[in-house]
C-alpha cells in the first residue's frame, strides 16, 4: 500500500473537502491556462501586426543606425530599384518593399495641416501589410500609385476633403528647397491610433520621388520573409549580398524597431505575473488551511501508523502524496473548466476596449496554449506541494505518545 | 524464557516524567523490568499509575528521562528516530483500546500494511494477512472496511495485524475496554492462545480482572514504580 494509494483513499474518504479543494486547484489552473492562452494570442497578435507594419527585417544605409536625418532622406538609400532586386534573390526573402519617410504639409488651398507621409509601392505593400484593410472610405493606392494618396480619416478631417478631392502636398527636398506636388485623395484610412489617424498619408513612390526630388532613394527597403526562413542567417545573406553588390547596409530586425511590442509585453508579463501570484498565495493559504485540518483530524492515524513502524518520512510522503493528487485532481478538472470557458470567450464575440491611444477595441480570442496548461498544472502541483509540506512536516514530527492520545 | 536467549525487552532504572503547566509530574519512576519471550503479563495498577506510560517507554514510543531499554539484548536509547520505528515495525506489535485501524482500508489490507511497510511482496503480505484473519475468525470480512466491522471484528483485526511481521512482543493497552464481557473473554483467550502457540510475548497495561486473571506474570505498579511482580501458575 504505497503512500500515493492511501492518499486516494484519504481523498475519496473526505469528498467535501476534496471538492472543495480541488475546486480551488482548478479555478487556479484555469485562471493560469486562460490568461496564458489571452496572452499568447495577444502578444501573437502583436508581433504579427508588428512584423506586418514593419517587416521582420530592414535594409537601412549603415549611417542611417543611431542617427536622426537632419533632412529628408539625408541618409536614404541610393538606388533602390537594384537593391530591392539584390535583395529580393536572396533565400528566405519573400517580399522587399521600398519605403520612403517624409514629412510636410497637407493644404486644401485654404487650410494647411502637417502630415507623416510614406511613399510605398503600392501592390506588394497592399499584399504584405495591412495597409489595404485600413481603408474606409475609397479604396487604396493601385498601379505604381500615380497621383494618388491615402489620408488619416482625421487628416482627411482637419483638411475637409473627402474622396475624390485634391489636395496639395509640400515638403523639403534633400537639398532644402520647397516643393509641391499635387495629389488626388483616393482613400481614406483608419490606422487605429488616433494620433497617427490625424498625421497618416500614404503615396505611390513615384509621387514622393517627384515631390522630393530624390529619384531612386528610399529611406529603407522593407524585407518580409518566407515561413520558416532564419531572421539571423537572412539578414547575414543580405548584408553580404548588398556588400558584394557595393551598398554599405546594415540590417535591423522587428524587435528593435517593435518598441510598442516590446512594452506591451512586460507591461502584461507584469500584470499577469502579480496576478499569478496572488492566485499562487491564495491557493497556498487555501490548500495549506484544509490539509492542516486534515492532519489534526487524523493525529491518531498518524501516531498509529508511527507505532506500526512508519517511519516521519513515510508520513511526510503520504500528505504530501494527497496534496499532489488533490493537484492533479484539480488540474484536471481545471483544464476541462479552462477548455469550457475558452470556447465561450471565443464564440462570446466580446470586444475588449481599446488600449490607450488606440481607436478600435478587438475581439477577445482566448488561444489553446500548450505551455500555459503545462505550466499550470506544473505551478498547481509545486503550489500544492509547498501547501501540504508544513502540515505533513508538522505531521511526521508528532510525538507518537501524544498522537495517540489525541481525541 | 530461553536461558541463552536475551530477554524480550529489558528495561533498566527508567524514569519519566510529564510537564503539567509549571509542575513536573512523574509518571514512572526508576523501573527495572524484563519480559523474557513467551510471557503473558499484565501491568495492573489505578488510574495515573505509570501502567501507560511504562508500556509506551518499553514499546519505544516515547523515550525515558533516564535509564535505559533493551531490547532483544540491544540497547535502543541512542538508536535514531528511523532505526526505532523500523525496530517497532520488526520486533513489536501494537493492540490499542480504541483499536486504531485505518479507517480507509479494509480488513485485509490493515493487517497487510505492516508487511507492507517492512517490503514484503504484496502478493505475500496478502496471503499471510488472510491467513492471520482466517486464524482470528474473520475469513468473512477480508475486504470489509473497519467502519462496517463490530467491535470485537475490529479488535480481532487489531491483533492479527499486531501479530503480521511475527513480532517478539504484543504490546496491549487496555485491548478490552471497549469490549463487551463475551467478546472480551473471546478475545484474550484468542491472545493467550497465540502466545502459547508461537511464543509472542504479550504485555498488557489494563484494570480489566479478567485480563489479570488470565496473565502468567502479573506486575503491580502504584505511582510509577513497581509494587509487585508476581508469576501466576
Amino acid at each position: 500500500m504505497s503512500p500515493f494509494a492511501i492518499a486516494l483513499r484519504n481523498l475519496a474518504r473526505q469528498r467535501r473537502r476534496t471538492v472543495l479543494l480541488s475546486a480551488v486547484v482548478a479555478f487556479g489552473f484555469a485562471a493560469f491556462a486562460l490568461a496564458g492562452g489571452f496572452i499568447a494570442q495577444s502578444f501573437e497578435g502583436l508581433k504579427e501586426g508588428t512584423i506586418r507594419s514593419v517587416g521582420q527585417l530592414q535594409i537601412v544605409d549603415r549611417r542611417a543606425v543611431g542617427r536622426s536625418e537632419e533632412t529628408t532622406l539625408e541618409f536614404g538609400l541610393h538606388d533602390a530599384a537594384r537593391a530591392r532586386a539584390i535583395a529580393s534573390r536572396v533565400p528566405g526573402v519573400a517580399s522587399v518593399l521600398p519605403r520612403i519617410d517624409f514629412v510636410g504639409l497637407a493644404t486644401n488651398g485654404a487650410k494647411s495641416v502637417p502630415f507623416l507621409g510614406v511613399g510605398v509601392d503600392p501592390e506588394p505593400e497592399a499584399a504584405a501589410t495591412y495597409a489595404k484593410e485600413l481603408v474606409t472610405a475609397g479604396r487604396y493606392l493601385s498601379g505604381d500609385g500615380g497621383d494618388g494618396v491615402v489620408l488619416g480619416t482625421g487628416l482627411a478631417s482637419a483638411l475637409n476633403v473627402r474622396v475624390g478631392d485634391r489636395v496639395t502636398l509640400m515638403a523639403t527636398t534633400p537639398d532644402g528647397s520647397l516643393n509641391a506636388v499635387d495629389g488626388l485623395v483616393v482613400g481614406l484610412a483608419d490606422v487605429r491610433i488616433k494620433e497617427l489617424n490625424d498625421r497618416y498619408l500614404a503615396a505611390g513612390a513615384g509621387l514622393v520621388w517627384r515631390l522630393l526630388q530624390s529619384p531612386e532613394t528610399v529611406s529603407k527597403l522593407v524585407v518580409f520573409l518566407k515561413p520558416g526562413a532564419d531572421e539571423s542567417k537572412t539578414a547575414r545573406a543580405l548584408t553580404n549580398a548588398l556588400s558584394a553588390a557595393g551598398y554599405d547596409v546594415a540590417i535591423r530586425h522587428w524587435r528593435e524597431l517593435a518598441t510598442f511590442y516590446e512594452q506591451v509585453k512586460l507591461l502584461y508579463i507584469g500584470i499577469f505575473g502579480f496576478v499569478g501570484a496572488v492566485l499562487v498565495i491564495i491557493v497556498i493559504l487555501s490548500a495549506a488551511i484544509v490539509m492542516t485540518m486534515a492532519v489534526t483530524e487524523r493525529t491518531r492515524e498518524i501516531g498509529t501508523l508511527r507505532a506500526m513502524g512508519t517511519r516521519p518520512s513515510g508520513v511526510l510522503k503520504m500528505f504530501l502524496a494527497e496534496g499532489v493528487a488533490l493537484a492533479l485532481l484539480g488540474c484536471l478538472a481545471g483544464m476541462l473548466f479552462a477548455l469550457v470557458v475558452r470556447a465561450a470567450l471565443n464564440a462570446s464575440g466580446i470586444i475588449l476596449p481599446p488600449p490607450p491611444g488606440a481607436t478600435h477595441g478587438m475581439p477577445i480570442h482566448v488561444r489553446f496554449y500548450p505551455l500555459a496548461y503545462a505550466a499550470g498544472t506544473i505551478a498547481m502541483i509545486g503550489t500544492m506541494a509547498i501547501a501540504s509540506y508544513f502540515p505533513a512536516r508538522r505531521a511526521s514530527r508528532m510525538s507518537i505518545v501524544e498522537a495517540l492520545a489525541h481525541v | 524464557m530461553n536461558e541463552t536467549s536475551p530477554p524480550v525487552v529489558a528495561a533498566q532504572g527508567v524514569s519519566r516524567s510529564y510537564r503539567l503547566g509549571a509542575a513536573v509530574v512523574p509518571a514512572v519512576r526508576d523501573v527495572s523490568l524484563t519480559i523474557g519471550e513467551g510471557e503473558f503479563a499484565a501491568l495492573q495498577g489505578p488510574s495515573g499509575s505509570g501502567k501507560t506510560t511504562l508500556l509506551n517507554l518499553l514499546g519505544l514510543l516515547d523515550r525515558p528521562d533516564a535509564g535505559t531499554i533493551e531490547i532483544e539484548g540491544k540497547e535502543a536509547g541512542s538508536l535514531s528516530e528511523n532505526a526505532r520505528s523500523d525496530l517497532r515495525r520488526d520486533r513489536f506489535g501494537f493492540i490499542f483500546q480504541t483499536f486504531n485501524l485505518i479507517p480507509v482500508l479494509s480488513a485485509e489490507e490493515n493487517v497487510a500494511y505492516p508487511m507492507l511497510l517492512a517490503g514484503a511482496p504484496a502478493e505475500q503480505a496478502r496471503g499471510r494477512a488472510r491467513e492471520l484473519l482466517d486464524a482470528v475468525g474473520l475469513e468473512e470480512k477480508f475486504s470489509v472496511r473497519p467502519d462496517l466491522l463490530s467491535g470485537g471484528q475490529r479488535q480481532r483485526v487489531a491483533i492479527a495485524r499486531a501479530l503480521a511481521n511475527r513480532p517478539s512482543i504484543v504490546f496491549a493497552d487496555e485491548p478490552t475496554a471497549n469490549l463487551d464481557s463475551r467478546t472480551a473473554e473471546e478475545t484474550l483467550d484468542l491472545m493467550r492462545g497465540v502466545c502459547e502457540s508461537s511464543r509472542v510475548a504479550f504485555l498488557f497495561a489494563t484494570h480489566d480482572p479478567r485480563v489479570v486473571a488470565r496473565a502468567r506474570r502479573v506486575i503491580e505498579l502504584h505511582d510509577g514504580r513497581i509494587e509487585s511482580d508476581r508469576r501466576v501458575a
